[in-house]
């Protein structure tokens, strides 16, 4: 059962009286759940819930937090808000109307009205051919800058679901580990006495 | 006149010291603790050791933004964030260049910061010493002038500096990179060990940790400060004081002796020279806060407001003596800037390893000291030569950004550490040239109204020929090791970025030549000493403060000494 036949079950079984033109809009699922954790100063609510889907693909909950446990959508918006610059936030614009307007092409609905194994797969299309465009990046260090390429929207949204929720408490501590004060630096442990890789 | 009398005694000092970063804190404790009523001026304000330190303990999800600045933020600092190191953790340390305006005649990135301390709260605490080599070598190549002094000149200074800030590194016996007073070293990481041990192999090369100024080890001397934690969050400043800063050591011991005077918001911005003295006899100071001009007075002046700070005082000191700023004979003054250049070489990916890893985040890196130019390796496109910088590291959750994986395997797999990197950038050396240099500009005024300063200076043909070959000896030294991947680095390096902008009031042996004598005193005002990065006479290729600092030191037990003796 999806969403929009649990929707429309609800309703019936409950028998909200609920208008003609309501009850189109929540079966078209764009004023309707997934509901969102925060309230977006950037995003519209439709595009923040694009997004916060987007981020929970990418990292989701399991036996441990997952992206929106970790805050991560309205970390998002707020990077959008206050630390990209304007060209920067049209540009990620731009993506997500694509993107979305892949998603209407290929399932007729907006990207949070597909089903899970709909998002996936679309996240998973746009993901694959920007990696694949991408080519491979060297390593780098704080002797290297980062390269200034534009990069594929799905790929500024996989970037900014990492970095919101590796920085986060649940990300740092729970997921991979922290600690703020490790003391003399041991530069060559094995690996199982260490465990998990490091937040930072 | 007796009330201008009374205002004058009382702005009268022993010692003046203009600014308080690496040296400036260095002049504070040698010139109070011998016993001189000292005046010390910061441009800025103060900050109070540990007190002042707001980002110290925040963890990363205290900080907004993942620690970046906001794009409003950004418009602040067009400058200090070409260096990519501009965060809400630290962005308290670097000017807002919209306040600080100066003039790029040619690209130049000015990085400062304005308060108690300087970039000595910011600094990467690299700690090198100059050998003989490098004190000969201007005369030996027919380069700029001769340094006034040698090696064996600074040698004790070096033992004194590195034993009072504590000095972390490895004894290897190099002539051309010679030891120190060490704390114990700390330790490579697997990978690191096997990169030495390949190097030393094949190309008879050292590699050695970097020798940094962080304890390692307790200072009996100064009970306050403790033993490093590997935190790596040294440039928000360290709680334990663990890193040599002006704020939690030098400054801190002048005001133990009860005779330092710390004036913050006091912007210098020219000494009186006293015609029928013959003497400079003071500064003049510009109240940043209440924009009241006051002149404080003393026997012996040491400026210390960093390599630009210290010249743009001197240039703009203008008077019927020196119409061309105070000490400028020679024409020198604000010639033959310097820096380092770097974000040249290599990096490569390092096969196995996969079960080895390393706790703590070690505030330090790999150093491989210079090898160019020395014996009998002689390169026939350049002269002088590099060290490099770099470390090995596995690399950590960003690395998910490029690759396939999403969702629960993704989650799953930046659980454990990623592959070996392993990578060096050179810091190679830069020579003087008169033509580059810095002036005074009347038209473009700061936000109090006083005159700034164009730059104008550029890299030379040695520098770009020394470039190509970081580039290339990096790669060289990673294939040879049997690293994978191994891809050449060449990134925009304007001068300025290094931030060892060094030698606008060279030290030299004449008068007609340069503006500094083997004392760091002005040949033509003696009792005006400078003794920050403006002194150097070459740059080598080492991180140059520690020299700063035992310059400082020597230069201050020389004007107490003159004093003492009157002859100032």
């Amino acid at each position: 059962m999806n969403r929009r036949e649990a929707i429309q079950r609800t309703v019936l079984a409950l028998g909200y009286a609920i208008s003609a033109p309501a009850l189109a809009g929540v079966l078209k699922g764009c004023k309707a759940a997934p509901e969102l954790s925060y309230k977006p100063v950037f995003f519209t609510e439709d595009q923040a819930r694009t997004i916060a889907e987007l981020a929970e693909i990418i990292i989701p909950k399991t036996s441990t937090p997952g992206a929106k446990d970790a805050g991560v959508p309205g970390f998002i918006d707020s990077m959008l808000n206050e630390v990209y610059e304007k060209e920067d936030q049209d540009s990620f614009l731009k993506g997500l109307a694509a993107f979305e307007e892949d998603a209407k092409n290929t399932y007729a609905e907006f990207f949070t009205d597909c089903k899970p194994e709909d998002q996936v797969a679309l996240f998973k299309k746009h993901h694959d051919e920007a990696l694949a465009a991408a080519g491979s990046g060297g390593p780098t260090g704080w002797w290297n800058t980062e390269a200034g390429a534009d990069k594929p929207f799905i790929l500024k949204v996989k970037e900014l679901t990492l970095l919101g929720f590796f920085t986060s408490e649940p990300g740092a501590t729970q997921v991979l580990q922290y600690n703020q004060v490790p003391g003399p630096y041991q530069g060559c442990v094995p690996l199982a006495e260490v465990g998990k890789a490091w937040a930072t | 006149m007796n009330l201008n009398i009374e205002a004058e005694a009382q702005n009268t000092y022993d010692a003046i010291v203009v600014g308080t970063g690496i040296s400036g804190g260095w002049a504070a404790k040698e010139l109070t603790e011998k016993g001189l009523k000292t005046l010390v001026l910061e441009r800025g304000r103060d900050v109070r050791h540990v007190v002042d330190y707001p980002t110290m303990t925040k963890d990363p999800w205290q900080l907004p933004h993942a620690d970046k600045l906001s794009a409003e933020e950004l418009k602040f600092y067009p400058v200090q964030s070409r260096t990519n190191w501009v965060t809400q953790a630290n962005k308290h340390w670097y000017v807002k260049d919209t306040e600080n305006p100066y003039t790029e005649v040619k690209p130049f990135d000015w990085i400062r910061g304005y308060h108690a301390g300087g970039r000595s709260l910011m600094w990467g605490r690299q700690t090198y010493r100059f050998s003989e080599m490098d004190f000969e070598a201007n005369l030996k190549d027919g380069v700029g002038v001769d340094w006034p002094i040698r090696y064996n000149d600074l040698s004790p200074w070096y033992d004194y500096v590195e034993s009072y800030i504590g000095v972390s590194g490895r004894a290897e016996g190099l002539p051309q990179l010679p030891d120190g007073k060490f704390l114990p070293p700390m330790e490579l990481n697997c990978v690191e060990e096997v990169f030495r041990d390949k190097i030393a192999e094949k190309f008879n090369r050292k590699i050695t940790i970097g020798r940094v100024a962080h304890l390692t080890a307790a200072l009996p001397h100064d009970p306050s400060r403790g033993i490093c934690q590997s935190r790596n969050l040294c440039v928000r400043g360290c709680p334990y004081g663990a890193y040599f800063s002006s704020n939690a050591s030098t400054l801190p011991a002048a005001a133990k002796t009860g005779n330092m005077t710390l004036r913050p918001y006091s912007i210098v911005h020219s000494i009186i020279y006293d015609e029928k003295k013959g003497k400079a006899i003071g500064v003049k100071v510009l109240d940043a806060e209440t924009k009241e001009e006051i002149d404080f007075f003393a026997k012996v002046i040491f400026l210390n407001a960093s390599t630009l700070g210290s010249t743009f005082i001197l240039l703009n000191s203008i008077s019927g003596r020196f119409p061309n700023g105070l000490g400028n004979g020679s024409d020198q003054l604000g010639r033959n800037l310097m820096d380092h250049q770097y974000r040249a070489g290599a990096d490569a990916k390092v096969d196995g390893f996969e079960d080895k890893y390393y706790i703590g985040r070690r505030p330090n890196g790999i150093y491989i000291p210079r090898f160019r130019n020395i014996g009998k390796d002689k390169r026939t496109d350049f002269i002088r030569g590099f060290g490099y910088q770099g470390s090995a590291s596995r690399s950590e959750w960003s690395r998910g950004v490029s690759e396939m994986a999403f969702g629960e395997e993704l989650k799953d797999s930046l659980t454990s550490p990623g592959a070996w990197n392993i990578g060096i950038t050179g810091f190679g050396e830069c020579l003087p040239n008169p033509e580059n240099r810095v002036s005074i500009n009347k038209e473009k005024k700061d936000v109090y109204g006083l005159p700034t300063l164009n730059i104008d200076a550029t890299w030379g043909e040695n520098e770009r020929a020394m470039r190509t070959d970081m580039k290339e000896s990096a790669a060289e030294m990673l294939e040879a090791a049997g690293f994978k991947n191994v891809t050449m680095f060449d990134n925009p390096d304007n001068m300025g970025l290094g931030i060892h902008e060094m030698g606008t009031a060279r030290m030299g042996r004449d008068a007609r030549t340069s503006v500094l004598n083997k004392w760091n005193q002005v040949h033509e005002a003696p009792n005006v000493f400078v003794t920050d990065g403006a002194a150097m006479t070459s740059s080598g290729c080492q991180n140059p403060s520690l020299t700063y600092m035992a310059l400082t030191a020597r230069a201050a037990d020389r004007a107490a000494s003159e004093l003492k003796k009157g002859n100032l």
